[in-house]
């Protein structure tokens, strides 16, 4: 087919309507006016050509002059065609704007939307207030605008807007209410302009709309939803008479017989109950909100696929919603979507995304998920051209692999799900690289000798390169996988692993600028050096540089995780030989910059439990009595001043340092302190039980 | 197990203790009026009855001149009301516009006119195939009507029927009631539907004098 002569056509024809907006006489302005307004509407490509054709800035003008030429004209019919040439300007314009960015743009550089604002709605223009058409033309276009991506910001903080938008929803015209609807929904951002508009009284127009027709309701709904919004302030002002009478009318709203209406209600009460822990609590609206969405899931469009980010809203990081969610069988429901096969991307991402929450923190929804084979579609969904998609599908999988029971079980090392989350390690978008390094981090956490496999696959390699990236996101996410991998792995697997990461890349990680990224370092060397006696050997890799990283970051670091992570690596290098230890030594006492206080002392006095505790621990295990330099150190230390505040720990509030403390005591050689301590009771074997429990609680802290 | 026998008697003792109120079934004739789009019925019923219809009548107008248009095939004339009814309608609903324009491309092929047809299919309905699969999938079993001499027996011969003017007629119909904030179906159909079902469940646990013929309503005597 030519395509050559349809163009030329439509060219020819684009100009001729041009060509005769420009020309003198009104009724020919009219009617071209028409008919690029019917030629335009729905059609892309057209709004496209006649963009290039310079249509907007034309049609603009014309609008301009009409509003200009409106005055107390006795001449009925040249009013009549004046009015007849705004309305059609302003339609034109309205649909260049809707949906069709570089439409928007070209309206907004015309100043169209002033315009419009000008010339249809502001009030004082008398003769055009009896003019509803004009009016609603206006409305709607300007609508349209703010519907848009880029929308001019609506500045709430200048009164005559403020009173403007008032008018707006006052106004009986559906349009017009709908359009201040429409710029509170779509401008309000800030939380102060969020306090302006709850100041200025508009949620008592807004609860009359919700009685009004449908598309005023679902209107209101939106703009409801926006001032309330992560701002508690305006919630808890939310109170009065008149506050029983909008939630419930909400409530009821949540029944509606059209879906989108009811996805709307539930999203505005979803947002009231997050920001604020009085509202909506009990468990009939709970229940009534959870099976709602769910319900809104059957939906097939647009509304359908909204629901499962409702959902989500609702449920993350709510135990007791995930729980009751549960009791409804909401893992199913979800399942039972994802089987349905060749989904929407928004909504096979809204429905993984759903399941990852609902598995956040329950394992009877991950045992449920397991069971229901839902790993296989999540594990197809990692390779899906939607990136959005591949990210919810990893997010999915990092939720369902907190279970531990199957961790141990080694459900995930498998190659079928390892393989394609490890290539998703090179995916060409940092989320959902950062993403898979989630889920990454937990399934690497084995109890099985499957570790291998993911050396096997390349996994190492891949991690030990993204903890060199640019994006700190994506070293902190590396590491932490990294971390997660040495943990209690065997001596070969750590062997391979080292010999990927080098000492030097250790080093400087260790001293990364960024803290996370240091704190994630420390922690892996900590799980380096832990287990037997050879594998505290890394530390001292290369002259050392490791330790000496470890060193100089304790003295300098000012976050507590930092220092936490540092001291349980000097404790667990402690664990080592009489070299060993007699580094660490170095490490607090020589090497302190100030000489007078090792950093340690600061540590033993923090208000931070955790960080007096691993502080302990390493005094411990340098002076612990089966070594047999420990009496020397056991002095050394005491000079610095150290020993005395460990002794004064003794009434320390937190049981741990407690238990410690006195197996310290043990090692000291202070007999009259052990008869008084009664320390006969701490033997070896609660040590080791101990050290078991300490070891425990560190790995639950790495499940990401 | 045996079913309850009711009998005629007994069963129209029961309806007759039913109330039902007039004004309710006015409504519901009103409903059934307006949302057809029956002007001049509904404002002579609106006299007569006293009941207030839930739409402006006079925009019923506007929206049977579209409807009517379409069923005639001046589909260009429908779209023009249309964007003059409320602009915002065909910008917002790419099927609904799709299947209009699908629908002058069909008119332009019942009246002969081949090279405009091609021109208009490859102007108008190619860059909508472009933006959607499946309006694609609909676009080529359109331009197959071009390939066939017979058009009648063609496996796309549907398309020429009257029954898809009245299916595009019906989906602006509903297109402009909603936008309008009005359901798009009337009720009394649910409700008619709702009778049936009732029966179906009845006849499960009792034989009764059932409707048979929803047209007369008249009770027929259980088969015992």
């Amino acid at each position: 087919m030519p395509t050559t002569t349809a163009s030329a056509v439509c060219t020819t024809v684009g100009n001729n309507i041009l060509l005769r907006l420009t020309s003198g006489e009104r009724d020919v302005k009219l009617k071209a006016l028409r008919e690029l307004k019917n030629q335009i509407i729905g059609n892309r490509t057209k709004k496209l050509s006649f963009l290039k054709l310079g249509a907007v800035p034309a049609v603009a003008g014309i609008l301009s002059d009409a509003v200009s030429a409106v005055d107390v004209a006795d001449n009925d019919e040249n009013d009549r065609i004046v009015k007849d040439i705004i309305v059609q300007s302003a339609a034109v314009l309205g649909s260049f704007a809707c949906g069709f960015e570089a439409g928007v743009r070209a309206v907004l550089d015309a100043g169209a939307d002033i315009l419009i604002q000008r010339g249809c709605l502001v009030e004082e223009m008398p003769l055009l207030k009896s003019y509803m058409e004009v009016v609603d033309a206006g409305a709607r276009s300007l609508k349209m605008i703010y519907q848009s991506k880029m929308a001019p910001k609506y500045d709430f903080l200048q009164e005559e807007n403020m009173e403007f938008l008032l008018s707006l929803l006052n106004n009986e015209s559906e349009n017009v209410s709908g359009l201040g609807a429409s710029i509170i929904s779509h401008s309000c951002k800030t939380s102060l302009e969020q306090k302006l508009l709850f100041d200025a009284g508009v949620l008592k127009r807004l609860t009359s709309l919700l009685g009004g027709s449908l598309i005023q309701r679902d209107a209101s709904l939106e703009s409801i939803a926006t001032i309330f919004k992560n701002n508690p302030e305006v919630v808890s002002q939310f109170v009065g008479p008149d506050t029983g009478r909008t939630l419930s009318c909400i409530i009821e709203i949540v029944k509606d017989r059209f879906a989108r209406t009811r996805l709307l209600a539930s999203l505005c009460l979803i947002v009231i109950r997050n920001a604020s822990p009085c509202y909506l609590q009990d468990v009939g609206i709970k229940t009534k909100l959870i099976n709602n969405l769910l319900e809104l899931l059957d939906d097939p469009g647009r509304v359908g696929d909204e629901a499962s980010f409702a959902f989500s809203s609702l449920i993350a990081e709510k135990e007791d919603m995930q729980k009751l969610a549960f009791e409804v069988n909401g893992v199913d429901k979800l399942y039972n979507h994802l089987q349905k096969g060749s989904l929407h991307p928004r909504r096979f991402e809204g429905i993984l995304l759903a399941l990852a929450d609902m598995c956040s923190k329950l394992e009877c929804c991950r045992s449920r998920c397991l069971s229901l084979q839902v790993l296989k579609l999540v594990v197809d969904a990692l390779a899906h051209d939607s990136s959005d998609v591949r990210s919810a599908a990893c997010m999915c999988l990092r939720s369902v692999s907190r279970s531990i029971k199957n961790l141990s079980a080694g459900s995930f090392m498998n190659e079928t799900i390892v393989i394609p989350l490890v290539r998703l390690l090179d995916d060409t978008s940092t989320a959902v690289q950062v993403a898979a390094l989630g889920a990454i981090s937990n399934i690497v956490v084995d109890f099985t000798t499957r570790r291998s496999t993911f050396i096997r696959l390349g996994g190492v390699k891949l991690l030990v390169q993204l903890s060199k990236s640019m994006d700190s996101t994506i070293r902190l996410n590396a590491l932490r996988a990294l971390r997660n991998l040495i943990f209690l792995a065997e001596d070969k697997c750590k062997e391979e692993i080292f010999m990927e990461l080098t000492a030097s890349l250790l080093a400087s990680l260790i001293c990364d600028p960024e803290p996370s990224v240091q704190e994630q370092a420390l922690a892996l060397v900590r799980n380096l050096v832990d287990g037997r006696i050879n594998s505290v050997e890394y530390i001292f890799a290369e002259d050392g540089i490791i330790l000496d990283a470890v060193g100089r970051q304790l003295r300098i670091a000012s976050k507590a995780e930092i220092e936490i992570q540092g001291m349980y690596v000097l404790g667990n290098v402690a664990t080592g030989k009489e070299s060993h230890k007699e580094a660490v030594m170095d490490q607090l006492l020589l090497r302190a910059e100030n000489k007078a206080q090792s950093c340690i002392i600061k540590f033993l006095q923090s208000n931070d439990s955790r960080l007096r505790t691993a502080a302990v621990w390493a005094v411990l295990n340098l002076t612990c009595s089966s070594s047999p330099g420990s009496s020397g150190r056991l002095v050394k230390l005491h000079d610095a001043g150290i020993v005395s505040h460990v002794k004064n720990m003794v009434n320390d509030p937190c049981l741990d340092v407690k238990v410690i403390y006195f197996s310290s005591l043990s090692g000291f050689l202070i007999v009259v302190l052990m008869v008084c301590l009664m320390t006969s009771r701490f033997s070896l074997v609660q040590l080791r039980v101990k050290t078991a429990l300490e070891q425990f609680n560190s790995f639950d802290d790495s499940l990401v | 197990m045996s079913k309850k026998v009711i009998t005629r008697e007994e069963w129209e003792k029961k309806l007759n203790d039913v109330k039902i109120r007039k004004e309710d079934m006015n409504k519901l004739v009103m409903n059934f009026l307006v949302t057809e789009g029956y002007v001049d019925a509904a404002e002579k019923f609106r006299m007569e009855s006293g009941t207030e219809p839930d739409i402006d009548l006079a925009t019923i107008t506007d929206r049977m001149a579209v409807k009517k248009a379409v069923q005639c095939g001046n589909v260009e004339d429908a779209i023009e009301k249309v964007n003059d009814l409320n602009p915002e309608i065909l910008d917002t609903n790419p099927q609904l516009f799709f299947h209009l324009q699908q629908q002058r491309l069909i008119e332009l092929i019942r009246n002969g006119k081949v090279e405009e047809a091609l021109e208009f299919a490859q102007e108008e309905l190619a860059p909508r195939g472009e933006e959607n699969q499946s309006f694609l999938e609909e676009l080529e079993r359109t331009v197959a009507l071009l390939a066939f001499e017979d058009v009648s027996n063609c496996p796309v011969g549907d398309l020429l029927d009257i029954s898809q003017r009245l299916k595009t007629a019906s989906e602006v119909n509903a297109a402009i009631l909603t936008s309008q904030s009005h359901e798009k179906d009337p009720k009394l159909p649910s409700l008619l539907k709702m009778l049936l079902w009732a029966q179906n469940q009845l006849d499960e646990k009792a034989a009764y004098p059932r409707i048979n013929d929803l047209a007369t309503a008249t009770l027929e005597d259980p088969a015992i």
